[in-house]
């Protein structure tokens, strides 16, 4: 038996002497029982063994045991309350049909139990295009035709802005929320008391892993975001300007570790660029959120976040010279991942979005969105989406998920998870680091190289059966029609009569202001004295739509292409 | 004929609004892996583009993929391809589309619609088979 | 089957695309559509545009479709791309698709394959120059993915002959191929807002000066910069393509044809006038098939005399035809190739009756040395042998 040289060349005894000697006698009786086995390794490339004790544990997970929620570097929590103060968010994301449409459905989910909004608007407005310039068959399908500010309004209507959160799901130049401050202005509604986050800030994920969002090129969506941040910290203070999105990575199939390290590489690049505007770190990096998927591996997605926690602490602190505490927080956002979800035997994936909640919220996140089981079908229907705010309170009420905080703190497996994952976490950051950092990364295409060939291993272990997917590699059955929930349309004739309105709104419009509005818009994009957001709030006042703010941008600034590599 | 020339040309693009393109770029490599020229867009084809396109490209079948709802503009497609025509291209399509729908766009004239889990081997073979019976008919016309 | 299908001519779009689909089909109806498109060729300009991956090539060509719309030009854009070695297929063409000017009227944009045989490459994609300039394109762009040797040769079927290069070469400027900076009309470094581009441009303007001086001594080779992705550059180097074409530039690729065409002439008669004065061809019965330049091929009817005393074709009589081919092919340029080494194997046998076919080309020329290779086929298409022979060169025959 080996006995640490340390301890008993001092004439100590060995405080783990016991322990080795009865793991060791585990390792005779496991490998009698079971013999060889090839070694596990989790989806970011750390190996998984079948028993953790405290032998797993170095010198970096006992000093880490001390660190308490609330403070640096804020692995069990970046509070010191986490949930038992405040539990997280229920923010579901909902989108469809007419303004009208998705009000009643946002009055719905709120009166059970959600507490916070956000708006999914159509593919329509995702690609810039106005209804009247759409495909009728297209129009709220799959989110809400939101076009003008006073569809916002009409959307919102019931909902106190100043009192409710409230996230926009709309990319570069931010139209949405341009349109959601001109009506809480024409309400009377302070903009300093307004929360809420631009889901859609994070250009860089989106050229790289969610072309959908990617509307204007690269050069001018990051100019674009610096006038965001500084707007918004200036008038819209408790304002989210900055979500950093790891979930398009995650999804376009980067590891857990890789999308940590990307999204910490994007938020510090983004922070860079706004002390290069001459903003000091404190004044912008508090408002910085985080957006992240949750996969179904369980227990690496929760040391995936309090390994995140960890590093951006000290990046926070020590890269970018924060001084103040509320920077070094990483305050997150989570979704459920809809890339683990299957079409086959959709009621399955109830259990699916459950597992991967769980891990959230012992992951310590600040606020969450489960997915509706039918959400690989299609877009999620009444009931799926009831059930997923149900998911969340059963997990909270019945089973008691919030009374302890980080209970999984202390774990032998977890803590040395957390560590494993930090070092792989901190290597690809070192990557990244070395092509000059994640815009020149990006615009390199290094990091969707990465992602394609973590996507492209993580499909051979499906298609070998490596990795199972129940209902699709294995335990398969004959499909039950029966289950497949109705797809939703929206009302044609009421989508109709919204583009009529809307049209017959274009040309009750004042046409002078509407020019001005955009055309100083243009201008401001050649000028880099000023804000472009700024202008685009302007023009939402001056009765533009969205199209015409979108279009006028891209000429102005360039179209975002993006590159489709096979 | 000579059987150098059987190399099946094929589209593959999206329409409408939807920007995911991993499952027509994964159907675009399986092709290419399976001996075919594959003439691949980014989304967000306008029809008549897609009309263009097959018709400069001279290709046999043209796959769309749609994921979201985009499937809807497909019968408008069939139309502009008929009247552009290139009624003799065998049409498909792949994603996610519902039962109700996959009866409307045969009747448009889509050749066959492939669900989420087909299997690539059967794609592909059908796709080849297709091609083979655009480029009969042309010959013999 | 008419040679010119309907609406060619005029440029009608189905018509173009039918008749390219035509070229790459397949030699009888390529060599017939050739013969018919003649005439009316000599009006299109043919860009080449060369230089490694990551050169940043389908941004400059994107942004000099831009520039040519705007100066009310229909531009046809031929793009090349190799197909996987492994399966034959490819994917095509979502490059050049990057931009909004593929949806332009006034472009038309083809990919094209390389099938496996990129030195066949070169004359399809010269044909499709051809369409393109027989239906009335003011400009021809042949874009090719890489800047390899075969590339090169698909590079000579334009008129003006455009090689992009990225900036930040440094020492690998000495590393680009001799024979891209050989052809080169016009030296392009693109993305010149990146830093080292003036550098690399002065180095290019170096190796220029240690070419030798081409065939157009008139032309000086420019040196340009351009940034593709804000437009900057492209107006002028338009101005330089056109004054290339004025200069010496369009209608040249037609006239190297003809020069090719009368070189490639010569070398059949030579190959045809050999075989026939050969005594031991003549005496085995072996008939002459096809010459060129460093190819022959040659046939032989088995008889009984060609059989052993197995039945089967006598192995010296598939040697001796194996090495007619070689022996013409590498006699093919006149000059006098003297065989010193050759070996064979035996696949298949052979037996009377059967056709057989040899035939021979070139793997490898040097100053002294060349080096051949004859597959001997039988009347199904099979290859039964396989033949390697090396020549020694010396002066030509008087």
């Amino acid at each position: 038996m080996n006995k640490p040289l340390d301890n008993t060349l001092l004439g100590r005894p060995d405080p783990l002497a016991g322990l080795r000697d009865a793991h060791v006698r585990w390792q005779h009786d496991y490998a009698d029982q079971i013999g060889t086995e090839r070694e596990a390794v989790n989806r970011s490339g750390v190996a998984i063994k079948p028993l953790y004790t405290a032998l797993d544990w170095d010198a970096r997970t006992h000093a880490g045991l001390s660190a308490m929620p609330g403070q640096p570097p804020y692995t069990r929590g970046i509070y010191a309350t986490m949930h038992r103060g405040r539990t997280w968010t229920q923010r579901q994301l909902i989108g469809l049909g007419t303004p009208q449409d998705y009000n009643a459905r946002l009055l719905e989910v709120m009166a059970q139990g959600a507490d916070a909004v956000s708006l999914i608007p159509c593919n329509s407005v995702f690609r810039g295009v106005d209804m009247d310039e759409s495909h009728i068959e297209l129009l709220g399908t799959c989110g809400t035709v939101v076009n003008t500010a006073e569809h916002m309004d009409r959307a919102l209507q019931g909902v106190d802005l100043a009192r409710t959160s409230c996230a926009m799901n709309d990319p570069s130049p931010f139209t949405l929320l341009a349109f959601m401050l001109a009506a809480a202005r024409k309400r009377g509604t302070d903009w300093r008391a307004i929360t809420g986050t631009s889901n859609q800030s994070d250009y860089l994920s989106h050229y790289v892993a969610n072309h959908m969002f990617f509307r204007i090129a690269l050069p001018g969506a990051r100019r674009i975001l610096g006038d965001h941040i500084a707007f918004c910290q200036q008038q819209v203070p408790k304002w989210n300007p900055m979500s950093v999105v790891g979930q398009h990575m995650q999804q376009a199939g980067a590891t857990p570790a890789q999308a940590v390290a990307f999204t910490i590489a994007t938020a510090i690049q983004n922070a860079q660029d706004c002390i290069e505007r001459g903003m000091a770190p404190d004044d912008f990096l508090p408002r910085f959120t985080f957006f992240f998927d949750i996969s179904i591996s369980f227990f690496e997605e929760i040391a995936k976040f309090r390994a995140a926690r960890r590093v951006w602490a000290a990046v926070a602190r020590e890269r970018l010279g924060a001084r103040d505490p509320r920077s070094w927080r990483f305050k997150f956002h989570a979704q459920t991942s809809g890339i683990d979800l299957t079409r086959q035997q959709p009621l399955n994936n109830i259990a699916r979005v459950t597992v991967q909640a769980i891990a959230g919220i012992l992951g310590g996140l600040q606020s969450l969105h489960t997915d509706a089981y039918d959400e690989a079908l299609s877009c999620p229907s009444e009931q799926g989406a009831r059930i997923a705010v149900a998911t969340q309170n059963i997990l909270r009420e019945e089973a008691h998920l919030t009374d302890v905080i980080d209970p999984l703190g202390g774990s032998y497996y977890v803590e040395s998870l957390t560590d494993r994952m930090q070092a792989e976490i901190e290597r690809v950051l070192a990557q990244v680091d070395d092509a000059g950092g994640m815009y020149r990364a990006v615009e390199a295409g290094l990091v969707q190289r990465m992602i394609g060939e973590s996507a492209r291993q993580f499909q051979r272990r499906i298609d070998s059966g490596e990795q199972t997917v129940v209902g699709v590699n294995a335990y398969r059955t004959e499909e039950d029609a029966s289950a497949r929930p109705i797809n939703e349309r929206p009302d044609r004739a009421a989508m109709q009569a919204h583009i009529d309105a809307f049209k017959a709104y274009k040309a009750g419009r004042s046409q002078g202001e509407v020019l001005r509005a955009l055309d100083a818009l243009a201008r401001a994009a050649g000028d880099p004295k000023d804000n472009v957001f700024g202008r685009v709030i302007e023009a939402a006042q001056a009765g533009c739509t969205h199209g015409e703010i979108v279009a006028t941008l891209r000429r102005e600034l360039g179209f975002g292409h993006v590159q489709a590599m096979v | 004929m000579n059987t150098e020339t059987l190399i099946p040309k094929v589209l593959i693009t999206k329409v409408g609004f939807d920007g995911h393109d991993r499952g027509s770029r994964v159907v675009a490599a399986a092709l290419r892996d399976a001996g075919m020229e594959v003439i691949y867009t980014p989304p967000w084809q306008e029809i008549a583009n897609v009309v263009k396109l097959a018709t400069e490209e001279d290709v046999d079948v043209i796959g769309i993929s749609s994921l979201a709802t985009d499937h809807l503009i497909v019968p408008k497609l069939m139309t502009a391809l008929r009247a552009g025509g290139l009624g003799d291209v065998a049409v498909v399509v792949g994603g996610i589309v519902p039962d109700e729908d996959e009866r409307m766009l045969l009747d448009a004239g889509v050749a066959r619609v492939f669900h989420p889990g087909t299997a690539l081997a059967e794609i592909a073979g059908f796709v080849r088979e297709a091609a083979h019976g655009v480029r009969a008919r042309r010959a013999h016309a | 089957m008419s040679p010119l299908p309907k609406g060619l001519l005029a440029g009608e779009r189905q018509a173009v695309a039918r008749s390219i689909s035509r070229v790459e089909h397949g030699q009888a109806a390529a060599a017939a559509l050739r013969t018919a498109l003649a005439p009316h060729l000599g009006r299109a300009h043919v860009l080449g545009i060369t230089g490694a991956p990551g050169a940043g090539k389908s941004t400059l060509v994107h942004a000099l479709l831009g520039e040519l719309l705007a100066n009310g030009r229909r531009i046809g854009v031929v793009a090349v791309d190799p197909s996987s070695p492994i399966s034959g297929g490819a994917v095509l063409g979502d490059r050049v698709r990057m931009g909004e000017h593929g949806a332009h009227p006034d472009v038309f944009i083809r990919s094209v394959a390389s099938r496996g045989h990129l030195g066949g490459l070169s004359r399809t994609t010269g044909d499709i120059v051809d369409v393109f300039d027989a239906a009335g394109f003011d400009t021809v762009i042949v874009e090719t993915v890489g800047a390899g040797q075969s590339e090169v040769e698909i590079v000579k079927v334009a008129d003006t002959r455009i090689v992009a290069c990225p900036p930040g070469l440094g020492d690998e400027v000495q590393a680009i191929k001799a024979g891209i900076l050989e052809i080169a009309d016009i030296l392009v470094v693109t993305k010149s807002d990146l830093p080292g581009a003036q550098s690399t441009a002065r180095d290019l303007k170096d190796m220029l000066h240690l070419r030798a001086a081409g065939a157009d001594g008139d032309w000086t080779v420019p040196v340009l910069c351009t940034t593709a992705s804000t437009g900057e550059g492209v107006a002028q180097l338009l101005a330089r393509i056109d004054e290339h074409a004025a200069a010496s530039g369009r209608g040249r690729r037609l006239a190297a044809r003809a020069i090719a065409e009368g070189q490639a002439g010569e070398a059949s008669q030579r190959v045809a006038r050999l075989a026939i004065t050969d005594p031991f061809v003549r005496l085995l019965g072996i008939e002459w098939v096809s010459g060129s330049e460093g190819a022959a091929a040659v046939r032989l009817v088995l008889r009984d005399e060609h059989l052993n005393f197995n039945g089967s074709c006598h192995g010296g009589v598939i040697f001796a035809l194996a090495d007619t081919a070689f022996g013409l092919a590498s006699n093919s340029r006149g000059m006098l190739a003297a065989g010193i080494d050759a070996h064979i194997t035996y696949q298949r046998a052979a037996s009377a009756g059967d056709t057989l076919l040899a035939r021979a080309t070139e793997v490898s020329r040097t100053r002294r040395l060349a080096v051949y290779r004859v597959d001997v086929s039988d009347g199904d298409g099979r290859v039964i042998s396989c033949f390697t022979g090396t020549v020694y060169l010396s002066t030509p025959r008087a």
